[in-house]
């Protein structure tokens, strides 16, 4: 993996959850602000499901969030 | 005991107790615990695409799920898209008059029926063959094509920290099946602060391009083709999920999957050019039949008070040597009664070229060619999407089964990187001319 | 307490009358209000809606009496197939228990009370019952009854890791304390969505209101004690919820001095100068019923701490 600022970034990222996860976090009745619906990881299916087909069509990259398989001809 | 502030817990508490509760609606009597919909979550939308002189796309498209809540979810999704419009072809301009035939087409001889438009464009008519003035991209008009797709998951809770998910998808094209299946496990620690999930999903496709699937690598002028073809692929994604603070919660997914057999595209050719710029022939495309893809995304969504904020990010790596950069920004603000909102988006992506993209073939490297493709979405390319988005409550509840009507607009423009300049007559001719798109997206929810 | 319409002076009928448990007893109660009354949490319960509701009275009076005797019958010490009886089977045992949502909610509410009162409010100190009986008499426990129990009181000696808990052996849970307040809140819950009209849920004396009737707020009647030669304090409610605690009922009395039965956790003993009654106004009826609680064994100290905590209150010595 080549050593630059993106990978860097991801690689810390990932590495602050794995090593901060038994401490972070809220108690149960914290989690007025969690409950919102645009907190919500899958908020906007439809959104995310035309925005994934449209540039799974026009790029070479697919997936992230989901898989990466388009299930259409477009590509 | 400090008073005060005991008091603020308490009221916390309280609201977390009751709100937690009511959350899961235990027992709910059928009196007056429904949503509008009747438990049913219904979230429709129609989406229309416009890509700036090419492709025109209507998508309908509607999600239902529903909570059982006794731990049982079922989602399904329903989709039908409509194309028309012009494609590139994969061949580059010329300075002299071009002519090709779309993929139905036998032979290049048959005469067409062409008329010229105002805007001096010679269009075929009914007939495959069309033709491309000099100094334009080569682009099939006739192309249209259909699709249905339909899939659904079910969401089971095991225990009251795993949850396991299956699900299914199906999509009929004129020119192409797929169908693929999915089943995942997640885990909540620490008092479900913290998630660790993994997905597998497994996909067979089956094409059947119009006139079938040319011989890799050949000439186009034969009209070398032979019967349907498919490929298949498996992907494993794993994911955590960490709240982060009250305000923040964090998702980082990992996933790999690689796809074998057929993954040419049948309609894309490349253009052989000679040193003076002149095209003496086109030869169908041929890529690797195996594909492997990894990624990681980083995905941190937070709130205060009515403004909320959607930051991600991918990186892909693939082993036809693309690599990819995608950044994407949300900001939602609610309007003081929270009733309302306006969301602007913006999105930035960039990759770089598969390592067998090229333009063009040069007509003195003979036939004997590895890989190759002038597929536009393989070359290097750096990306924007400018998007506002506008939704209006119907109904008074907080959560996500509330009524919402919305609106999305979006921007793309597509520009190409470090393109290589042609030779000889090609060069005073654009010929990366990048790519433009309008998306206007409405939708209910109730 | 009594829910009074206009001025009439109607009273709660005592949990002494001969309807089955089962039964919704539908009255008018003045000109625009009706009632459906029912028993549940061995108390007179009601919800109270506009008459113009009485289409859906019994419906919604059948929503709130099955989610109080759902709460009642899952929380009960007393009937074998309660989720407390469940944890008092499994005490002492290395395995602890996994408990359901609602019940983890609840403790982790309890674990929070507990935290924010300093360990005066506690759901593990039903085991002092075992040595104070409070029958009206004079017989106090001897002190050192009440000191062999103290080791078992106490939530910190419990261990909850959402959805496991240990109770350590010959500990006791007891939800009583927040049980009925809670039931008011998911009754009222349960009927407050969607709907738009004024109601109230009224579980003996705990109750809670959306918005005041067409007529003006609720004018909710509470009794003095008996040496009180007054008429009822008549407070008016335009919506959220009160809860009363007190000692009305039961106590003992020995030598003038009166124990109430409101014991403190942390010395296993009623607290002196303790209120006869203690009314508090707020949001949900889970929150008021804390704070009138905590009131209570805050003593002669009892108005202080509700003023400080800048809530309505209505304290009677």
């Amino acid at each position: 993996m080549k050593i630059n600022l993106r990978n860097m970034v991801l690689l810390a990222g990932g590495a602050a959850l794995l090593g901060g996860c038994s401490t972070l976090g809220v108690k149960p009745w914290q989690r007025d602000v969690l409950a919102r619906a645009d907190m919500q990881l899958n908020a906007e299916p439809l959104d995310a499901a035309i925005d994934d087909h449209m540039y799974f069509s026009k790029e070479a990259s697919s997936g992230g969030r989901g898989f990466a398989g388009g299930g259409c001809g477009c590509n | 005991m400090q008073l005060k502030r005991a008091r603020c817990r308490l009221i916390a508490a309280s609201c977390a107790l009751l709100g937690a509760t009511a959350a899961r609606g235990q027992d709910a009597s059928s009196a007056a615990a429904d949503s509008p919909s009747g438990d049913w979550n219904i979230d429709s939308a129609i989406a229309y695409y416009h890509e700036s002189g090419r492709i025109k796309a209507i998508e309908p498209i509607v999600n239902i799920s529903k909570d059982y809540g006794d731990g049982n979810t079922f989602g399904a999704q329903l989709v039908f898209d409509s194309l028309s419009g012009s494609t590139p072809n994969g061949a580059l301009p010329s300075t002299r008059p071009q002519t090709f035939a779309s993929p139905s087409g036998k032979s290049l001889s048959a005469a067409p029926t062409t008329y010229t438009t105002s805007s001096g464009q010679l269009v075929s008519q009914s007939a495959p063959i069309y033709a491309i003035n000099p100094g334009q991209l080569p682009m099939d008009p006739n192309y249209h094509d259909q699709r249905i797709a339909a899939s659904g998951t079910w969401g089971h809770a095991f225990t009251r920290l795993l949850h396991g998910t299956a699900g299914g998808k199906l999509s009929y094209e004129r020119d192409f099946f797929s169908m693929s299946a999915n089943a995942g496990l997640a885990r909540d620690f620490n008092e479900k602060n913290t998630t660790l999930s993994f997905q597998v999903n497994n996909e067979f496709d089956s094409l059947s391009p119009i006139g079938g699937a040319p011989v890799a690598a050949s000439d186009y002028a034969l009209f070398a083709k032979g019967g349907g073809k498919t490929k298949d692929g498996v992907g494993v994604m794993l994911g955590l999920t960490q709240v982060m603070t009250r305000r923040w919660l964090t998702e980082f997914n990992l996933s790999v999957d690689r796809f074998k057999g057929y993954l040419n595209d049948p309609y894309k050719i490349i253009s052989v050019i000679d040193g003076g710029g002149n095209t003496t022939g086109y030869l169908y495309e041929r890529r690797p039949d195996t594909r492997m893809r990894k990624s990681a995304y980083w995905e941190n969504r937070a709130a205060w008070g009515r403004v909320s904020a959607n930051v991600s990010m991918r990186y892909m790596v693939d082993d036809w040597h693309v690599h990819s950069d995608t950044v994407q920004l949300h900001v939602r603000w609610r309007n003081f009664d929270r009733d309302r909102y306006l969301e602007p988006t913006l999105r930035w992506y960039r990759q770089s070229a598969a390592d067998f993209y090229t333009p063009w073939l040069d007509s003195t490297a003979g036939n004997h060619i590895g890989y190759a493709s002038a597929d536009q979405r393989l070359q290097a390319f750096h990306a924007v999407t400018y998007g506002l988005k506008y939704g209006v409550k119907l109904d008074d509840s907080e959560d996500q089964s509330s009524s919402q009507f919305s609106v999305r607009l979006e921007y793309y423009r597509q520009t190409p990187d470090n393109p290589r300049a042609g030779p000889g007559s090609l060069q005073g001719l654009d010929l990366y001319p990048g790519l433009e798109a309008v998306l206007l997206q409405v939708g209910w929810r109730f | 307490m009594a829910v009074l319409a206009d001025d009439s002076r109607r009273e709660i009928v005592p949990n002494t009358n001969r309807a089955p448990d089962a039964a919704l007893n539908i009255e008018a109660r003045g000109p625009d209000l009706l009632a459906v009354r029912f028993s549940a949490m061995a108390s007179p319960c009601e919800l109270l809606l506009p008459a113009s509701a009485r289409a859906h009275a019994a419906d919604l009076g059948a929503v709130a009496a099955r989610e109080a005797r759902r709460i009642e019958a899952k929380f009960s010490r007393y009937r074998e197939d309660s989720v407390v009886a469940a944890i008092h089977r499994s005490r002492g045992g290395a395995a602890g228990i996994d408990v359901d949502e609602e019940t983890a909610s609840l403790l982790d509410f309890a674990r929070e009370c507990f935290d924010l009162s300093d360990g005066l409010f506690d759901i593990t100190s039903g085991v002092l019952r075992r040595a104070w009986k409070f029958d009206g008499s004079d017989r106090l426990p001897a002190p050192a009854a009440v000191e062999r129990l103290l080791p078992l009181v106490g939530f910190d000696k419990l261990r909850w890791e959402p959805p496991h808990l240990f109770l350590p052996a010959d500990m006791e849970l007891d939800f009583g304390g927040i049980g009925k307040e809670y039931a008011v809140d998911r009754a009222y819950q349960l009927i407050a969505a969607g709907r738009d009209e004024p109601f109230l849920v009224n579980f003996g004396g705990d109750l809670r209101a959306n918005r005041p009737t067409a007529r003006g707020p609720w004018q909710v009647g509470v009794e003095r004690p008996e040496s009180d030669g007054r008429a009822a304090l008549i407070l008016e409610l335009e919506r959220g919820a009160l809860a009363t605690s007190g000692d009305a009922r039961r106590f003992l009395l020995k030598d003038g001095v009166r124990y109430g039965h409101v014991l403190n956790p942390r010395t296993g003993w009623p607290v002196a100068n303790a209120p006869r009654s203690v009314t508090v106004a707020a949001s949900s009826c889970t929150e008021a019923g804390l704070l009138s609680t905590l009131a209570l064994l805050h003593g002669a100290e009892a108005e202080a701490f509700l003023a400080e905590q800048g809530v309505s209150h209505w304290v009677l010595r």
